[in-house]
């Protein structure tokens, strides 16, 4: 019982205890809050990737694309592994406002089945108009027989300080002139010369918002049919450069994705004898993290990185506390000869300081966490005052592509910081509390008698 | 008890300390037995090495040399946990500096002996009756009325009776007293040694260190240590 007593006694008549606790209650705070965002920023990353992508991708290396695109989809809608599949044209296009060829810009061009693409992809919840009629998504509102283009919202609108867009009630009536360069299956441009380029006119339909930066300031979508057309993929055996694929809920990302990848390999041998077999070679199969992996794995550096600062943070806190014990087995040196005289054990004083590092770490971690979670729950709202006061922004809204700032709390976050904190606790007092489980008795009180 | 009646025997110890780059010799040679029963004074000069045998009896430290034996045990060969039991159950400490634990109050600092050899469930178990019988030694010592005070509000007197009534806790057979008057003016020290006296006569072993001749006196037999050795045996 004394094991319990006297740590607790320590802890609240020590004032160099509560130095202690702070210390850990400062690093929790900061650690939990810290991490708490930026899980909250990669989580929500993840998920919007995760929406633009579908669960995985069959996909050309090449802009050439590949044949037989449809033949596979009845392969794959055959196997029952996938609740929709997707066919996508993606290449790069040159565009200008109908008029103003000196404001042309590069982007990229997606051509896709609105329907197909929103059952496959998070594609149709991203549109503002067209949102409940996917189907008419390339169909303007102002004149529905002209060829629609939906381009992504960076590209059209400006966010406001608040991070919203200001949308207008129906598409404006706006003309762009979108060239691509047509290529043949062999990879050589379809038309010689400077004539090799096809342009044709779209007119804004809708806009798209993924949330994510570089879709949305980068990507026009088109219909599947007039991208084909545009790429130099249409004819009797057209082309596309990817099938997004959205699987059935029982079948997991990983195991779908191999088993397509299965399916790809024997529909290559069944298409060994066809035309344009070559094609087939470029193709891969990925899950969308993989697909994606080269902005993924950035925010996941940047994550690991954050971390990885965050022992440096525990190594400090364990330092101070391995400091603070220090100082008080210094002093409690006296205390640990009268406890060995009244035949408490080795193993009894490491309980005793044992538990006093445990306490420490429980009320720091615990005052830490109740003081992250008051200011997550309200970061948002003192962000805003901050903004309205003095004009300061955690990230300027006009920059970047998010709303509020993420304050979910992460229940496996929350374990993490806090058992580390019991843990940099404990670590930090085992040098001084086994230095006082060895402690000769005898040593300590006769100083003191002298 | 061995055929001879012999509590507690140090043959023959030797005790050295480092003292900055050198050792001193504290103890050389020195014997001692006691009785069940006897109430004995060990007097000398300070540095004679009073402090240190009785920490050998009481097996707070072990001998370089010789042996010391608790009813014909050597305790300087105990493992570490039966010299830890033998410090719980068959002694009991009283220091000049009464040693009480600031951050615990008179009722806790008696019970701690009584805590200290028993896990959490085996004192849950007998905690009323070591509180009763704490709270007995307490009243005993006449501060019924500071059994929450902590030890900074008492004075040296009450701390010292505090202090006996912790070493009494467990119902040692041995009780070692270090200059237990040391501290105290001689009033209350003199209350002190008949509390001591009281103690004897009910049977109490008490083995005292002093370097007051008058002091050493009040016990029932006397044993004078001059620089490390036992030169005189008075009974």
């Amino acid at each position: 019982m004394y094991r319990l007593i006297l740590p607790m006694r320590y802890l609240l008549k020590r004032r160099i205890s509560y130095l202690a606790v702070l210390a850990v209650a400062l690093s929790v705070f900061i650690a939990f809050v810290v991490l708490t965002v930026l899980h909250g920023l990669v989580a929500d990353f993840k998920r919007k990737t995760h929406d633009f992508v579908g669960d995985c991708v069959v996909t050309s290396r090449s802009l050439v694309g590949f044949a037989y695109y449809a033949d596979f989809i009845d392969v794959l809608e055959q196997s029952g592994l996938i609740e929709a599949a997707s066919p996508v044209v993606r290449s790069y296009a040159l565009y200008s406002f109908h008029g103003r060829s000196e404001r042309t810009r590069d982007v990229q061009i997606m051509g896709v089945d609105p329907v197909l693409h929103s059952r496959a992809t998070g594609f149709g919840a991203s549109l503002f108009h067209r949102q409940d009629d996917v189907a008419r998504a390339f169909a303007p509102v102002y004149d529905p027989n002209q060829a629609g283009c939906v381009f992504g919202i960076d590209e059209v609108l400006d966010r406001n300080e608040d991070g919203h867009y200001e949308h207008y009630p129906s598409p404006p009536r706006i003309r762009y002139d979108i060239t691509c360069f047509p290529l043949t299956a062999r990879g050589a441009l379809l038309k010689g010369g400077t004539g090799g380029a096809s342009t044709k006119a779209f007119y804004l339909s809708d806009t798209s918002h993924s949330g994510l930066a570089r879709v949305d300031g980068r990507i026009v979508y088109v219909s599947l049919e007039q991208a084909q057309a545009l790429c130099g993929m249409s004819g009797q055996t057209p082309r596309v450069n990817a099938i997004h694929i959205r699987f059935v809920p029982s079948v997991s990302v990983p195991e779908g994705t191999r088993q397509v990848a299965e399916l790809w390999c024997q529909f290559k041998l069944d298409k060994a004898d066809a035309q344009f077999s070559y094609l087939l070679d470029n193709v891969l199969v990925q899950d969308w993290k993989r697909f994606r992996r080269a902005s993924i794995a950035a925010m996941e550096k940047e994550e690991a990185g954050i971390i990885f600062m965050f022992i440096l943070v525990a190594i400090t806190t364990a330092f101070i506390v391995f400091v603070v014990f220090y100082m008080i087995i210094s002093h409690k040196r006296k205390d640990i000869g009268i406890l060995k005289s009244a035949g408490v054990s080795g193993l009894g004083i490491v309980g005793v300081f044992g538990n006093f590092a445990a306490l420490i770490g429980f009320f720091g971690s615990a005052g830490g966490l109740l003081g992250a979670w008051v200011f997550l729950r309200y970061i948002n709202q003192l962000e805003d005052w901050l903004h309205d006061t003095i004009g300061f922004q955690l990230w300027d809204r006009t920059m970047f592509a998010m709303g509020d700032i993420p304050n979910t709390v992460n229940p496996y976050v929350l374990l993490a910081v806090m058992g580390t904190a019991f843990a940099v606790c404990l670590i930090g007092a085992l040098i001084p509390t086994w230095q006082a489980a060895r402690l000769r008795p005898v040593e300590t009180l006769q100083v003191n008698q002298l | 008890m061995s055929d001879s009646g012999i509590m507690v025997e140090a043959q023959d110890v030797s005790k050295s300390y480092p003292m900055g780059s050198v050792r001193v010799d504290v103890l050389k040679g020195a014997g001692l037995s006691v009785k069940q029963g006897q109430f004995v004074a060990i007097i000398g000069a300070s540095g004679s090495g009073k402090s240190t045998l009785l920490h050998l009896l009481g097996g707070l430290d072990r001998p370089d040399k010789g042996r010391v034996c608790f009813r014909g045990q050597d305790i300087g060969r105990l493992r570490s946990s039966r010299l830890d039991r033998y410090r719980n159950q068959t002694v009991g400490f009283v220091f000049q500096f009464y040693h009480l634990l600031e951050e615990l109050n008179i009722l806790e600092n008696v019970l701690m002996p009584a805590m200290a050899g028993k896990g959490v469930f085996q004192w849950l178990a007998c905690r009323s009756d070591a509180r009763k019988r704490a709270r007995t030694l307490i009243e005993t010592m006449g501060l019924a009325h500071r059994v929450k005070h902590k030890p900074f509000q008492l004075s040296g007197g009450e701390r010292q009776r505090v202090a006996i009534a912790r070493a009494l806790m467990n119902q040692p057979e041995l009780l070692l007293a270090d200059e237990p008057t040391g501290n105290l003016d001689s009033a209350t020290g003199n209350g002190i040694l008949e509390g001591l006296e009281r103690l004897h006569q009910a049977g109490q072993t008490i083995v005292m260190v002093t370097h007051d001749s008058r002091i050493a006196q009040r016990a029932s037999r006397v044993i004078t240590l001059l620089d490390g050795r036992i030169v005189e045996k008075t009974a």
